[in-house]
């Protein structure tokens, strides 16, 4: 088993009328991408601020590389590097000024031009930070993180708010982080975003972490089956063939869906179904976060984080 | 201390890039320090415009005593004098000048001036001199000799003779005028009264006066009014400065989670604090400077900080900028925490007596000022600056260095460095 970087036991937020964190407990291993995922409101930034130690738990402990949440926090401090929620640095700052400083303040010996270099910043490092597009800020912000060398990483919600392409920039970026070596812990409401990114998760609703493990067995238990959709002409004869194989099978105007828990049923109604010669499309949908979610949560969650 | 010069570096830089930041600490201070000087008396006083016409007028030439006058009028700083010809009906020049019509100021020399008022001097000085003779008679006769008593009489008798020759005369009269709503005029007629009298003086033989006035500064120097406002304008810049600048700056880094940002790295949250003051501090002697210097170019103000007004200057932006990081510590929304900030400290500026004189102010509006740590600032400054007299301001010292201490603990306790 990897060594774990951080390990949650029932940490609990308590506000005055809300619990934004209910007992939450986890663990983060080395060298994995984590991520914790869920609606707005459902106690992500919440569980990151306090790991970052910038909130104090009402119950609950956690040691964050080896070290005591409550009792070693310039420790932990020292050894993480963190982008917050809509991230900001000094605007008037270039992003050479805004990154140094961070340097200064952890009092290590910054390896600017390599950082830069790596997030594709270089050419940007004279420029303000207010000029720079959302993807870029975002960047800056990595860069802001990367520069104490830290051994792990909490990024917070680090593509919300950017435009895809942005987005995509950004998935590079973390995927980067990986191939260096370092640990993330990541939040996000991007379903999708999770599904590419990381190695586990965490799905939290509400202050309760529903259920944790890696992504690919969060989809095979959780994903809710393989769906065949078949549209075009043929779709009485295309649903009659589904009906054999499963129960699930929907109708819609010009398209029938059937679902399947395997992907060996799936295939049995789909080698049938290419039997029927022309004048229909097939559609093979695997389930994927979006899915883990809806069937964990009973909703889905839109673009903007609301559930729905 | 490493981290604390380089956030104080990276405050600095975000200021000096910001055109607000430079206008709100700059140049807002100099736009009013070059109203206030110019209408509290900084460049050349005021002076009013006197026309005077002349009919004392002889052969086609003024009469000698005429000129005189004209000429000690004219010798009078604060006016200035121009003449009419005798030839031109007031009324109408002051309907045709529109510029004058409700602020001309007319001096109109009568014709037989001179001689009017030769005549009168020559029997007043009789007149002076026969009471003499009864004056001294009614004294100090009892103490006279015979003989002296009777040169007396006889020299009293030859003066009565004389006044039969001097031709009788009831004095000049001078006419003054104005337009009754010109409020200067008031002061025109009293500065010209006086010369009047003192001309009278001389007339009558009076040279030497028995009351002067002899017109001197408690200020040693060479000062202008700009000299004595100064440091209340460095004061009520710098109170500004604290309280608006700062609160907008932590208001706007809080918001937009740059103050978030540095909380979560190992900076400490008394690093931050200092940052914040230091920058503030250094601020306010860029301000010092830049308003001496500007002063000293426009309005040629002398004053100089010396190493006690250093100190109170720093001890004051400590005070005030503490008070910037607690409202912007306090308010969560910047509008709000700005408009906190401008609700203290334009009240506090104006009241304080930093701009214009204490004594101008109602008693209960000076009380007022006496509760605020402007007052003491500026006093204290102005003590120090301008009256060179560092030991009346250890009450200043006393308030504002415990103000100082209390606002920046208080501000200590107040900036969240967790649960942001």
């Amino acid at each position: 088993m990897p060594e774990k970087v951080v390990e949650v036991e029932n940490l609990v937020k308590q506000y005055k009328t809300v619990t934004a964190v209910d007992r939450v407990s986890f663990d983060i291993y080395k060298g994995e991408v984590f991520s914790l995922v869920g609606p707005n409101g459902a106690g992500k930034t919440t569980t990151v601020e306090i790991l970052e130690c910038l909130r104090t738990p009402t119950s609950g402990s956690a040691k964050v590389l080896g070290f005591d949440l409550l009792n070693e926090e310039m420790e932990i401090k020292k050894r993480i590097g963190i982008m917050p929620q809509e991230f900001n640095a000094f605007e008037r700052l270039t992003v050479k000024e805004n990154v140094e400083l961070i340097a200064k303040i952890y009092n290590v010996k910054p390896e600017t031009k390599q950082v830069l270099e790596d997030l594709g910043l270089w050419e940007a490092r004279n420029r303000q930070f207010h000029k720079l597009s959302g993807g870029m800020q975002r960047r800056v912000g990595v860069c802001m993180a990367l520069i104490s060398e830290p051994e792990l990483l909490f990024l917070d919600e680090p593509t919300t708010g950017l435009d895809p392409h942005a987005r995509r920039e950004c998935w590079e970026v973390i995927r980067t982080l990986k191939k260096m070596g370092k640990t993330v812990f990541l939040t996000s409401h991007y379903m999708d975003e999770v599904g590419q990114l990381s190695d586990r998760a965490g799905v939290i609703v509400n202050g309760k972490l529903i259920v944790t493990n890696t992504v690919h067995d969060l989809i095979s238990q959780h994903g809710g089956g393989i769906k065949v959709s078949v549209k075009g002409r043929k779709t009485k004869e295309a649903e009659k063939i589904l009906q054999q194989f499963t129960k699930n099978v929907f109708h819609d105007t010009d398209i029938v869906t059937g679902k399947f828990k395997t992907r060996q049923e799936a295939s049995k109604a789909l080698a049938q179904l290419y039997q029927m010669g022309d004048g229909y499309r097939i559609e093979i949908i695997e389930p994927n976060m979006d899915d883990v979610f809806a069937q964990l949560a009973g909703h889905r969650v839109d673009e903007r984080g609301e559930l729905i | 201390m490493r981290s604390v010069q380089s956030v104080f570096l990276a405050l600095m830089k975000e200021w000096m890039r910001s055109k607000t930041g430079i206008f709100f600490s700059f140049l807002f201070p100099l736009m009013l320090l070059l109203i206030f000087g110019t209408v509290f008396g900084g460049t050349g006083s005021t002076t009013y415009m006197l026309h005077v016409q002349n009919f004392d007028v002889k052969n086609g030439e003024a009469t000698e005593l005429s000129k005189i006058f004209i000429n000690v009028l004219d010798s009078i700083e604060i006016f200035e004098i121009k003449e009419l010809d005798p030839s031109i009906d007031v009324n109408t020049y002051v309907k045709e000048n529109p510029s004058f019509e409700y602020n001309y100021r007319i001096l109109i020399i009568p014709e037989g001036f001179e001689q009017n008022t030769q005549g009168k001097s020559m029997s007043m000085r009789i007149g002076v001199m026969t009471d003499t003779f009864t004056y001294i008679e009614e004294n100090f006769g009892s103490y006279m000799s015979e003989s002296d008593l009777q040169t007396m009489a006889e020299g009293r008798e030859e003066l009565n003779e004389w006044t039969k020759l001097v031709p009788p005369s009831e004095g000049s009269e001078l006419t003054f005028l104005a337009d009754e709503t010109d409020m200067s005029a008031m002061a025109v007629r009293s500065i010209l009264e006086s010369v009047v009298n003192a001309f009278n003086n001389q007339l009558i033989g009076v040279e030497e006066q028995t009351i002067t006035i002899t017109a001197e500064s408690l200020v040693e120097k060479n000062m202008t009014a700009t000299d004595y406002y100064l440091p209340g304008y460095i004061a009520a810049f710098i109170m500004t400065n604290g309280i608006m600048g700062a609160t907008s700056v932590i208001s706007e880094l809080r918001r937009n989670g740059t103050v978030k940002r540095l909380a979560a790295t190992p900076l400490p949250k008394s690093s931050w604090i200092l940052s914040n003051v230091l920058q503030q501090t250094v601020l306010a002697f860029m301000l010092t400077a830049v308003m001496i210097i500007f002063a000293r170019i426009i309005f040629g103000v002398s004053a100089l900080p010396n190493l006690y007004a250093l100190l109170l200057i720093f001890i004051g932006a400590v005070a005030f900028s503490s008070i910037g990081m607690i409202l912007g510590g306090v308010i969560k929304d910047v509008e709000a925490a700005n408009g906190a900030g401008s609700a203290i400290a334009f009240p506090m500026m104006f009241l304080s007596g930093a701009f214009w004189p204490l004594e101008m102010m109602p008693s209960y509006m000076q009380s007022i000022a006496k509760c605020l740590p402007l007052y003491y600032f500026h006093d204290g400054l102005r003590n120090i600056m301008i009256l060179d007299n560092p030991s009346q301001a250890y009450v200043p010292f006393l308030v504002m260095g415990v103000l100082a201490a209390v606002f920046i603990c208080i501000a200590t306790k107040i900036t969240k460095w967790k649960e942001l």
